[in-house]
């Protein structure tokens, strides 16, 4: 233990005196939730339409004054027909046309049908379908006030059940969580694994009578410490600043957290064993979970919509398995009994990685 | 064969390190191919070869950092098959390549590694002041080694692994790239360590440097071709200087 400790206490030597990187590793996650959050949000306010009302009737003004109150829309023209709908995407760029039947409030109550027209702007394909989504939550919610007796054509989207508002820094916080778990603890654990071995130091420290455990235990801790202030950091901010919420229990939030570091350090000192330099336990990492972590965790792309030889290569990157657990945690309010499998996953994932990495860090002896 | 070795206890022998016919491959390719030597306590054995003879690989599978494929040997007493934690213990090893640690202080290095020897905090303490002011750094201890020369360095990877009083020290190639005044201070040093008892076993490319040895040893693709001292090799070979001996072999 004395070992260990002392083993602990030069690592924090080596953070605590590298200003530079301390104060990265503790501000970028700061600053990448600050930058998602206000930035690059998806959510789309006050967006111009036209809305051509060609019932004109009681029900259909009630739908206007939803879609107008709802604060996503502002509508700036009414036009008198189809053709001059036209003109407003050109002229008055428009976003979104919709278009109320004759005969609204009548279908509404006799025929029990309804078709509404919706025109997007699909030169923005994004937009024009967070706009639709946002299109078909009102209609939803106007047939259940109009007590459910109508049927609006409505898809549901399943993503509007946890987070109605589909506020995206929700679906960001958990992807930002994850890369910066990566970056600090699988990172910055290979990086300077593979320094030591590469200064030679690996070797001074493997010839003293020390447990091998200790001296990568001992330098994967201080950064699992560091990834975890980074991690409460982010949701600290994303619940003040963003009023994210946290449905379930803080503490099985915290688990998961915890256990995906372990996950993570288990990859950065898997990746470490194999490589002899700085250079490329940075560029494996980088390249071969940081990049795919980004892009198929389903934090950036749906893993729903990817070719099927993607969803199943997903599965073997932990990210995947992380960002479901803590969206389920913080915006269902699921429970353990919900998410132990993914907990478990990751945990395997990190036993095997750290034993194999351990047995091959033996063999070099 | 196995030597009937005893257990836990080192054994009592005249020799410090023994080694019978220890051989490393790796994949075809055999690093070092039946190796037997013995090495007395406190003598100063040099281990010369060309680059690429196998001494690295022979010194790390003494100092118990690779698996020997075949062979054995009794380092400190002790055998390298069963028992390499107390190899470990006593023995010490420095690099060619200068490896404590540039972003802590001299103190600190010391510190670090003392301490994971298993050293007492107070007794270490005394050991590394007593072996800085020996090194004429005892108001050195508080700076970065990133900050200090490349001979200092040296001197001072030496004395940390020293700091746990080891029976035997490795050295590989420990005055590479340093200044001839700062190498003469290191064989001083290394005398000094031999007189008080401690086995030197040291590589050098320096010919210089293997006539201070007591013994040495010359190896050649993997195998050991000569040893003996450097006047025995000398009228052996019949040549005047040991550099001729080490061109000699080498080049046959």
């Amino acid at each position: 233990m004395k070992e260990l400790r002392q083993i602990l206490r030069k690592e924090f030597t080596h953070i605590f005196r590298d200003r530079i990187t301390l104060f990265l590793v503790l501000a970028i996650p700061i600053m990448l939730v600050l930058l998602f959050g206000f930035t690059i949000s998806t959510d789309i306010h006050h967006a111009t339409i036209s809305v051509l009302d060609l019932a004109n009737d009681s029900q259909s003004k009630t739908l206007v004054e939803n879609i107008t109150a709802s604060g996503y829309f502002e509508v700036v023209s009414y036009p008198k027909s189809e053709s001059e709908i036209d003109h407003d995407f050109k002229d008055k760029n428009i976003k979104l046309a919709i278009i109320i039947p004759n005969n609204f409030e009548e279908q509404l109550t006799t025929d029990k049908f309804v078709t509404i027209q919706i025109i997007s702007d699909v030169s923005d394909m994004n937009v024009a379908s967070i706009l639709n989504n946002y299109v078909k939550a009102i209609l939803h919610d106007f047939t259940d006030e109009y007590n459910g007796t109508a049927t609006v054509p409505i898809e549901l989207c399943t993503q509007m059940m946890y987070n109605p508002e589909a506020n995206s820094v929700y679906m960001f916080v958990p992807g930002i969580i994850t890369l910066i778990m990566i970056i600090v603890t699988a990172l910055m654990s290979s990086i300077t694994l593979a320094r030591e071995v590469e200064t030679g130091t690996m070797r001074m420290l493997l010839i003293a009578p020390v447990k091998k455990a200790w001296v990568v235990v001992g330098k994967v801790i201080p950064y699992m410490i560091l990834s975890f202030i980074s991690t409460i950091t982010i949701i600290v901010i994303s619940v003040v600043v963003f009023q994210m919420p946290i449905k379930g229990s803080v503490w099985l939030l915290l688990l998961v957290c915890v256990i995906f570091m372990l996950t993570s350090a288990a990859f950065g000192t898997a990746i470490s064993s194999l490589v002899k330099t700085q250079i490329d336990a940075m560029m494996i990492t980088m390249m071969g979970l940081f990049l795919p972590t980004a892009l198929l965790s389903g934090f950036l792309f749906p893993i729903d919509n990817m070719p099927y030889f993607f969803q199943i290569l997903a599965n073997v990157f932990p990210g995947k398995w992380f960002i479901i657990a803590i969206k389920d945690v913080m915006l269902k309010g699921s429970g353990f009994m919900d998410i132990w499998l993914y907990m478990l996953i990751l945990f395997l994932m990190a036993a095997v990685l750290m034993t194999l990495s351990l047995i091959r860090l033996d063999k070099r002896r | 064969m196995r030597l009937p070795f005893r257990q836990q206890e080192a054994k009592d022998s005249l020799y410090s390190i023994e080694v019978k016919g220890l051989t490393k491959c790796f994949g075809e390719f055999t690093a070092v191919d039946h190796i037997s030597f013995e090495v007395k306590k406190g003598e100063i054995f040099g281990f010369l070869g060309a680059n690429g003879a196998g001494k690295t690989t022979a010194i790390r599978m003494l100092c118990s950092l690779l698996q020997p494929t075949s062979g054995e040997a009794m380092v400190a007493g002790y055998d390298l098959a069963t028992q390499p934690k107390l190899i470990k213990r006593h023995i010490g090893y420095m690099s060619q390549k200068f490896s404590l640690y540039d972003d802590l202080t001299i103190f600190e290095n010391m510190q670090l590694f003392g301490t994971i020897y298993g050293i007492s905090r107070k007794e270490l303490k005394d050991r590394i002041f007593s072996s800085l002011e020996m090194l004429n750094l005892e108001d050195k201890s508080k700076t970065l080694v990133s900050s200090i020369p490349l001979g200092w360095k040296q001197k001072l990877s030496f004395a940390t692994a020293m700091l746990h009083r080891p029976d035997i020290v490795f050295l590989d190639e420990p005055t590479s790239g340093v200044d001839p005044i700062v190498r003469r201070e290191f064989w001083n040093l290394i005398y000094e360590a031999a007189s008080n008892g401690v086995t030197i076993f040291v590589t050098t490319h320096y010919m210089d440097e293997a006539e201070y040895c007591g013994r040495i040893s010359i190896m050649a693709n993997g195998q050991l071709k000569l040893i003996g001292t450097p006047t025995e090799l000398k009228e052996q070979m019949q040549v005047d200087s040991i550099e001729k001996v080490f061109v000699k072999y080498v080049v046959r």
